[in-house]
C-alpha cells in the first residue's frame, strides 16, 4: 500500500525558498558579468577593487573559525570541543568556496583562473595567499570527509567510499596543525596584500597582517557560535550544547577588547604628522564618506557593544543578546575590511613634482555587482542551512565515537 | 589498524610536501639594484623635457596607433602640470619602467616581468586580470580592458600602423617602450634614440623634439649627455621605485 505523506510548509521551506530565489537571481547576474566581462560593474581603474573583493575577503575571514576552533581541539586538547570545531570546518569549507566563486567572478579572465596555481611569482603575496588558498581547501575538503562520509546516504549507497572517507577522522590532528599553518600565513597575507603598498600610504604599515589575523580569529568562531545558536532554535536537527558555547562567547568578548586596543593603536598612530595620502583617508573615515562605517560600523557596533553584550553576565544568559551580538562582531568583520579596501582606493595620490595632492573618487557598486554578491552569499547560507537539515552538522551529543568506529555494513554478508 | 598506520605515513608525506612549500616561500623580498633576470648591454630610458613639451599630445596619439590601443585607454598620458612664471607645463607621463616595480612584484603570475634590459613587460597571455597591479602602481602607468576593442582604430592610419597585437578583455595593459620597435631596430643593425625605426613612437611623434630616448650604458648616448649635464628630476622618488624616466624641468633662463 502506497501512503502519501502530506506535505506542510514549513518556514524553513520558506527560508530555504528565498534563498533559492536571491541564488538564481544571483546566477543570473553572475552569468551576465562572465559573458558582458567587467565592464558591467562600477569598477575603474581607480577603484580596480569594490564589493566583490569586501566579500572574498569577508569570507575567508569568517572562515577562520575552522583553524582557530581546530586548533583549540586538537592542540590545546580542549577535546569538549570537537563537535563545535566539525561545525566551523564545514563553515570554513562554504566559506572559502563563496570566495573563490567570488574570485572567479572578479578576475577578468576567469578562464585562467589556474594560472595562480600553474604559474609563480614568488614575490607575490597574492601569489602566496592564492597557493595557501588552494592547500588549505584541500585540507578542509579532508576534514569535511568524515562529516558526508557518516551521513546514512553514504553508508548505504557507498559503504566502501563511506569508510574511507571516514577514517580521515584519524589524521585529524595532523589536519590541525596543517590549517593552522597555512590558514595563518594567508589570513595575514591578505592584510599584507595592502600592507606591503608603498604607493597607498594608510595601508603602509605591518599593522594590516596582524588586525587582519586578530579580526579573522574572532569574526570566525563568532559565524559559527552564531548559526549554531540560530539553528538550536530553528531546527530541531541542531542538538545544541549551550554550555559548550559559554566559554567560546566569553573567549570572542575577551578577544574584541584585545581587538579594540589594537584598531585603536592602529588608527591613532596615523593621526600623528602629516603624510599626503595618509591623513586623507583617516579624515575620510574620521568625518568623511567612510566615517558612519568606521565609527558605527566598525567601532560601536562592530566592537563596543558586542563586547558589552558578550561580557556582560546580565546579557550572556540571553539568547537574543548573544545573537545579536556575534552578528554584529560578524558585520563589524566585513565593515573592517571595506575600510581597508575603500580607504586605500578612494584616495588617489598625484605624482605631478614638488605638489603632491590628494584627490579623491568615488565607488558604490552597480546592481549586478549587489545581485551577483548576493547570489554568493545566499548559496552560502543555503549550502550551511542543509548541512544543518541533512548532514546532522550541530550536534553536541558527543555520538561521534561510536558512529566513527562502528562496523561497516557490507553488502552480501549477513 | 594496519590501515590507520598506512593513512598515518601517507599523511605525513602530505605534511612533508606542505613543508617543502612553506619552506619555498621566498617572499621575503631583499631589494637589490641588479634585480632584472639575464643580462643585456642595454639599458633603455626616456628623457622628457618639460621645457619644450607643449602639451599637443601627438605622443599619445601615436603611441595608440603603433600599439594598437583602444580610445578608452592612454598609454602615455600628458597631464597639466601647472605654471612656471607665465609658462604652461605639461607632464607627458609613460610608463616608468621602474628599476623596482611594485607592479612586478605584485604580480601573482608573473605576467609583469623585468626585461634583461629593464623594460617592465606584460606577457597578456599570462595575466588573469586580477588588477592587484593597478592597485600597486604609484603612477597609473596601467589600464585594464574592461571591454573587448573591436572595430577600427581611430588613430590608424593618421598617426601610424599597429605593430602589436590588440590586447583581449580583461587583461592589463601599459606602455612597453615600444619594445618592438627596439628588438627589430638592433635585429636590423639600427639604434634605437638614433634611428626613427628603432625608437618608441611617442619619441618619434613628438613635434618639439621634447622626448629622447636611448642606452644609459652608452656614455655618448644623447640621453647620457643630457642627465649629466643638466638638472633632472624622476617622479615619486621618494618611493625609491628609480624610475627610468628622467625629467628636464622647465628652465625659466630660457623662456625669459
Amino acid at each position: 500500500m502506497i501512503t502519501i505523506k502530506r506535505f506542510t510548509v514549513q518556514p524553513v521551506h520558506l527560508w530555504i525558498a528565498l534563498l533559492l530565489l536571491v541564488l538564481a537571481v544571483g546566477a543570473v547576474a553572475y552569468g551576465i558579468v562572465l559573458v558582458k566581462g567587467l565592464s558591467v560593474t562600477n569598477l575603474s581603474d581607480l577603484v580596480p577593487w569594490g564589493l566583490w573583493i569586501t566579500i572574498d575577503l569577508s569570507a575567508i575571514a569568517l572562515s577562520a573559525g575552522a583553524f582557530t576552533l581546530c586548533a583549540v581541539v586538537y592542540l590545546l586538547g580542549l577535546k569538549q570541543y570537537e563537535p563545535v570545531a566539525r561545525t566551523a570546518t564545514f563553515v570554513g569549507l562554504i566559506g572559502y568556496s563563496m570566495a573563490l566563486l567570488t574570485l572567479l567572478l572578479d578576475i577578468g579572465r576567469p578562464d585562467r583562473f589556474w594560472h595562480a596555481i600553474v604559474y609563480w611569482n614568488t614575490h607575490s603575496l597574492l601569489w602566496e595567499v592564492s597557493m595557501c588558498l588552494t592547500l588549505y581547501l584541500c585540507v578542509l575538503l579532508l576534514e569535511t570527509a568524515p562529516l558526508i562520509g557518516r551521513t546514512e546516504w553514504m553508508q548505504t549507497r557507498f559503504p566502501w567510499i563511506s569508510n574511507k572517507m571516514m577514517s580521515i577522522h584519524h589524521m585529524a590532528p595532523f589536519l590541525a596543525l596543517l590549517g593552522l599553518g597555512l590558514s595563518m600565513l594567508h589570513q595575514s597575507s591578505l592584510g599584507a596584500t595592502y600592507g606591503v603598498l608603498k604607493a597607498r600610504p594608510i595601508w603602509y604599515k605591518p599593522g594590516l597582517s596582524v588586525l587582519f589575523m586578530f579580526s579573522a580569529m574572532i569574526g570566525g568562531p563568532a559565524l559559527t557560535i552564531l548559526i549554531t545558536k540560530v539553528s538550536g532554535r530553528l531546527s530541531p536537527r541542531a542538538k545544541v550544547d549551550d554550555s559548550l558555547l559559554e566559554k567560546i562567547t566569553l573567549f570572542i568578548g575577551w578577544a574584541l577588547v584585545g581587538y579594540f586596543y589594537f584598531r585603536f593603536w592602529d588608527v591613532f598612530s596615523v593621526t600623528y604628522t602629516y603624510e599626503p595620502g595618509r591623513s586623507e583617508a583617516l579624515s575620510m573615515m574620521t568625518s568623511g564618506p567612510l566615517a558612519f562605517n568606521f565609527l558605527v560600523g566598525e567601532m560601536l557596533l562592530g566592537a563596543i557593544i558586542p563586547a558589552i553584550l558578550l561580557l556582560v553576565p546580565r546579557f550572556r544568559k540571553s539568547w537574543i543578546a548573544q545573537v545579536v551580538a556575534l552578528t554584529l562582531v560578524v558585520g563589524g568583520v566585513v565593515a573592517y575590511r571595506w575600510d581597508v579596501n575603500m580607504s586605500g582606493l578612494l584616495v588617489i595620490l598625484t605624482y605631478l613634482p614638488q605638489e603632491i595632492t590628494t584627490i579623491y573618487t568615488t565607488y558604490f557598486p552597480s546592481t549586478i555587482e549587489i545581485l551577483s554578491g548576493l547570489g554568493v552569499v545566499a548559496y552560502g547560507a543555503l549550502a550551511i542551512t542543509l548541512g544543518v537539515r541533512y548532514l546532522n552538522l550541530i550536534d553536541h551529543r558527543g555520538i561521534e565515537k561510536e558512529v566513527a568506529e562502528s562496523p561497516v555494513i557490507i553488502a552480501g554478508t549477513d | 589498524m594496519e590501515e590507520k598506520t598506512i593513512q598515518r605515513r601517507d599523511f605525513l608525506k602530505l605534511l612533508a610536501f606542505g613543508s617543502v612549500v612553506a619552506g619555498g616561500l621566498r617572499l621575503t623580498h631583499l631589494t637589490s639594484a641588479s634585480e632584472t633576470g639575464g643580462s643585456s648591454p642595454y639599458r633603455w630610458v626616456m628623457v622628457i623635457d618639460q621645457d619644450k613639451c607643449t602639451g599637443c599630445g601627438h605622443c599619445t596619439l601615436a603611441c595608440r596607433a603603433h600599439n594598437d590601443v583602444t580610445p578608452e585607454i592612454s598609454w602615455n598620458r600628458v597631464l597639466n602640470a601647472g605654471k612656471v612664471g607665465d609658462q604652461q607645463v605639461y607632464l607627458p607621463r609613460p610608463c616608468m619602467h621602474c628599476e623596482e616595480a611594485p607592479c612586478v612584484d605584485a604580480c601573482m603570475v608573473g605576467a609583469s616581468y623585468h626585461r634583461a634590459d629593464g623594460i617592465v613587460m606584460m606577457d597578456y597571455d599570462k595575466c588573469i586580470g586580477c588588477r592587484y597591479c593597478e592597485v600597486a602602481c604609484p603612477y597609473g602607468a596601467r589600464a585594464f580592458n574592461w571591454e573587448s576593442f573591436t572595430g577600427p582604430n581611430p588613430a590608424v592610419p593618421e598617426w601610424g600602423q599597429p605593430e602589436v597585437p590588440r590586447r583581449p578583455r580583461g587583461v592589463v595593459e601599459k606602455c612597453s617602450f615600444c619594445y618592438q620597435r627596439i628588438d627589430r631596430g638592433l635585429k636590423l643593425g639600427l639604434k634605437p634614440g638614433v634611428d626613427e625605426e628603432a625608437t618608441p613612437a611617442c619619441v618619434v611623434a613628438c613635434p618639439m623634439d621634447a622626448r629622447k630616448f636611448g642606452d644609459l650604458n652608452d656614455p655618448e648616448s644623447e640621453v647620457s649627455i643630457l642627465i649629466k649635464d643638466n638638472s633632472y628630476f624622476q617622479l615619486r622618488e621618494d618611493l625609491g621605485t628609480s624610475p627610468r624616466v628622467y625629467y628636464l624641468p622647465p628652465r625659466e633662463e630660457v623662456t625669459t
